[in-house]
């Protein structure tokens, strides 16, 4: 192949002569704006995207969260139907894991891995923009449902004929956003397939299905990438801990989705095609499907927990001035909670009578997850322990992030022991205890990675006493809200229900929760708005403004889309932190800097191969209401998936020469930005 | 099917191609796929050991379903496709574009036996009364051996491309060889999870009470 021998090195992609691909279509390499962002495969410009996606979502499940405390901030209240509660508190759980935490994970492991590892992209770039894209389309077929029930709300179908056969309760998903059968299956015997709840579970399951593949394609990509493409030097005890903990909740991703993946299937057959996997009337078990939602479902809040633990062991060394308290250590910790993490499904299913053997080894397991977290938890104490604290946004954060889910892990063994749980099971006790491993959690330390890396991103500083104030309404409002449920729990408030009456003691709580929940919104939309505004108008910032410890810290700000003008070689572990302060310095390898740097083209093919899970997503629901021809658009959705795929691999991978400003012999990149 | 920017360009880390690399993820991956489903079946079997009832309200069982020897035909025949496919990817390694493409239509065509069987097989147990809707059997048997099939049909569609790329003079060298390995490392997989279903699936109900050491099939049934 020599495809990459006939382009001289230009300065500027503009510059390209065209290329036809080996299909004899134009190569989108030339484009600029939209054009360019559609058909990128630059790592940094996805994780923007997968950014800014999450971002939109985080908002839309902020609304939905909203609008559950507004129903229930006093007793007996009707401000929303019990209806319309069910597909709030639904799309609210769906959207905030597989369309928020998720993406943004997936944002910083686009964005961070292949500067952490010392590549210059991923492994396979156009896989990567499949995987975006996959997600962007899984997650507006889950959306799309919304539009049928503003649609059925608004009275719009009431002249359609099919409008009475396809709905029972709901357009969109109003399950849980674990859609336990035998609710989301059918019941009745022969096939005859008859539902409890209508085409929102349809959308449900068809858009995790694609949402899974996103992540699933993702990961294998994110494992390759950190395996086979770290820097001459890097080896994998000097990784980042951030890009540890990527490899570990890929690998947790790769092997927990298919779980999920298969579940999803025989509850598809059993909506769609009449088959009786979850059918009790057909002699299916229902307790199958927990079991087969929990073996992916529970791996699955390591997968969203994990990200965040990188993220706070990159910003407490750098904001205290020391190295990671116990690094090996630390790593291991983040192995072995991915590792129990298969083991412990089933303490989500207590009190669904397993027996007594089952219930005390799934309780041992689940109190032993605890001790890796303790471990890292003390190490990151260790790591503040003497250190020159800077008190900066992103280590407010991560400090925040300690804290509270210190909290919600103590309430999560209180969970393991059966007997509680057995009290607390489907109470607010729950919901406050993974409130607080997921939003004082997960979504802290996501936020402080936002800040943390946003001046490396864009180059731009975000206005810090913004932050400050955003961050001290996301931790008050956040304690407001969910700590009193801790109490509500006990004292007996179901989860999942649309009301309550007055007179159980739950008022005053649930107002306060609400106040809560409100400040807490305020507080998400001043940190996210900070965040936007930064992105375009914040004050410009240097290459390193934090002392950072990592590869990326020493590029310019934003990084040049080649990454690396040479590629790194690293002889320790925080290698550039090293390299500014201590002897071992960064070398430089001679890989041919002069003729300029080997970029991939862009192209069309892996959004078109997503696009065709647009159709199969609408077409899958469809073709489940009832909906005559539906079953074709399933058929072209494929044809299009098929035909993406087809042509990705014919017009072959193609790349050009990128000049880079450094040629061989000049300055170190590291050397340039030194203070 | 190059898809990485780097393959043709610095060695990896671990010396191993990405492209090899990402296949044997996929199919870590893709063992917990066939795992779920197989374990859904035995579970199922081991809930319900009679079987179903068939249209006529008769309780049937699997093994009275079963062609034993129709299946070891299959097996053998997609057991012997891997043969092949290891003939094609050591031509493909030697260079020798022609002895490649005798083998890899071999797997083609075997493949397509083994997709005939199962579609035989398919019509035969639907005539004889088991269909997806009419039990918890019938469910669990045609979802997980036909996503083997679709696993199969996908392989020999994936093969069947690149019996017609290697006319394009485009396939060959390191990269060539490393593509045509990649596809036997699915094949051989596939191969493998088949294995694992015919014994799981097929084999092991001839062991149980209704099986060739128990009593047989109850006379009612017959």
């Amino acid at each position: 192949m020599s495809h990459d021998s006939h382009h001289a090195p230009v300065a500027c992609k503009t510059e390209l002569a065209p290329e036809r691909s080996d299909l004899g279509l134009y190569r989108p390499d030339r484009a600029t704006g939209l054009i360019d962002w559609l058909t990128t495969v630059d790592h940094k410009k996805i994780g923007i995207m997968y950014g800014a996606f999450a971002m939109l979502y985080f908002l839309i499940g902020g609304v939905e969260a909203l609008a559950i405390r507004t129903q229930l901030a006093r007793p007996d209240n009707d401000f929303v139907t019990a209806r319309m509660y069910n597909q709030l508190f639904t799309m609210h759980g769906t959207t905030m894991i597989f369309l928020g935490v998720m993406p943004l994970s997936a944002a910083f492991f686009n964005f961070l891995v292949p500067l952490q590892v010392g590549a210059r992209d991923v492994a396979f770039p156009r896989l990567n923009a499949f995987s975006l894209w996959t997600f962007v389309f899984g997650a507006f077929v889950l959306n799309a449902s919304w539009l049928f029930e503003f649609g059925h709300l608004a009275g719009w179908f009431d002249s359609f004929a099919w409008h009475k056969a396809l709905v029972y309760t709901d357009f969109a998903p109003a399950n849980g956003w674990f859609s336990y059968a035998p609710l989301s299956g059918t019941f009745g015997a022969n096939g005859q397939a008859l539902r409890f709840t209508g085409v929102g579970t349809d959308f449900w399951i068809i858009g995790i299905q694609i949402l899974g593949i996103a992540s699933l394609a993702a990961s294998f990509n994110f494992i390759c990438t950190i395996i086979n493409m770290r820097a001459k030097g890097m080896t994998m005890m000097r990784l980042p801990v951030f890009t540890w903990m990527t490899l570990v909740t890929s690998v947790l991703i790769i092997l927990a989705f298919p779980a999920i993946t298969v579940a999803l299937i025989e509850l598809m057959f059993d909506r769609a095609f009449g088959a009786n996997f979850f059918n009790p009337s057909a002699g299916g078990q229902p307790v199958l499907w927990q079991h087969l939602f929990w073996i992916f479902g529970h791996p699955e809040v390591y997968i969203l927990v994990l990200p965040a633990m990188g993220i706070v062991s990159e910003v407490l060394p750098t904001f205290t001035g020391k190295s990671l308290f116990g690094y090996p250590i630390i790593v291991f910790s983040g192995a072995v909670i991915g590792f129990l993490g298969f083991a412990v499904w089933s303490h989500h299913m207590f009190t669904t009578g397993l027996g007594p053997v089952p219930t005390a080894a799934f309780s041992l397991l689940t109190m032993a997850i605890a001790v890796p977290t303790g471990v890292k938890i003390f190490n990151w104490l260790g790591t503040i322990w003497g250190g020159r604290i800077r008190f900066t946004p992103p280590m407010v954060l991560a400090l925040g992030f300690i804290w509270m889910f210190m909290c919600g892990g103590f309430s999560g063994v209180m969970h393991s022991s059966a007997p509680a749980d057995s009290q607390q099971q489907d109470s607010y006790f729950v919901i406050a205890h993974f409130h607080y491993v997921l939003l004082g959690g997960v979504l802290l330390g996501l936020m402080a990675g936002l800040y943390f890396w946003f001046p490396k991103i864009f180059g731009r500083m975000p206005n810090a006493p913004v932050a400050y104030l955003g961050s001290a309404l996301v931790i008050l409002g956040f304690n407001l809200a969910f700590g009193p449920m801790h109490y509500l729990g006990l004292a007996g408030q179901p989860r999942r229900t649309h009301t309550y009456h007055a007179g159980n003691g739950w008022e005053t709580w649930n107002f306060v929760a609400t106040i809560g929940a409100y400040v807490l919104g305020i507080g998400v939309v001043l940190v996210f708005g900070n965040l936007v505004w930064t992105a375009f108008r914040g004050k410009k910032c240097g290459n390193d403004p934090w002392d950072g410890r990592t590869l990326e810290w020493s590029l310019p700000s934003p990084v040049p889309e080649y990454n690396f003008a040479q590629a790194p070689v690293v002889a320790t572990r925080d290698a550039f932190f090293e390299h500014k302060h201590g002897a071992k310095k960064i070398g430089l390898e001679n890989d041919g800097g002069e003729a300029g740097v080997h970029m991939p083209s862009q192209s069309w093919m892996p959004m078109l191969a997503s696009a065709g899970f647009l159709f199969i997503g609408f077409g899958m629901p469809m073709m489940a209401m009832g909906i005559p021809h539906a079953g074709w658009l399933v058929i072209s959705g494929l044809g299009v998936l098929f035909l993406g795929i087809w042509l990705w691999a014919l017009e072959g991978p193609g790349g050009y020469m990128l000049k880079t400003p450094a040629p061989s012999g000049a300055p170190a990149p590291a050397e340039t930005v030194a203070h | 099917m190059s898809d990485t920017a780097a393959a043709h360009e610095a060695p990896t880390s671990t010396g191993i191609d990405h492209k090899k690399l990402i296949m044997w993820l996929f199919l870590a991956s893709d063992c917990m796929f066939f795992g779920t489903l197989i374990s859904t079946h035995l579970l199922y079997r081991k809930l319900f050991p009679a079987g179903f009832t068939d249209a006529e309200g008769h309780q049937r069982f699997i093994q009275d379903l079963f062609s034993i020897e129709l299946t070891s035909f299959s097996t053998f025949i997609l057991l012997m496709s891997s043969f092949l496919m290891a003939l094609a990817v050591s031509a493909m390694h030697k260079g020798q574009l022609k002895s490649f493409r005798r083998n890899v239509l071999g797997v083609i065509i075997f493949g397509l036996i083994f997709l005939g069987c199962q579609v035989f097989e398919f019509t035969h147990f639907y005539h004889k009364g088991l269909t997806i809707q009419n039990s918890v059997l019938g469910s669990t048997f045609y979802v997980l051996t036909g996503t083997h099939g679709t696993h199969v049909a996908i392989g020999v569609l994936w093969l069947i491309l690149l019996y017609f790329y290697s006319f394009t003079g485009k396939l060959g060298g390191h990269m060539g060889a490393l593509d045509v390995e990649v596809a036997g490392l699915y094949w051989h997989f596939v191969d493998i999870v088949w294995i694992i279903i015919f014994t799981a699936v097929y084999l092991v109900e001839y062991l149980g009470p209704y099986g060739i050491w128990g009593s047989g099939l109850p006379a009612v049934v017959k």
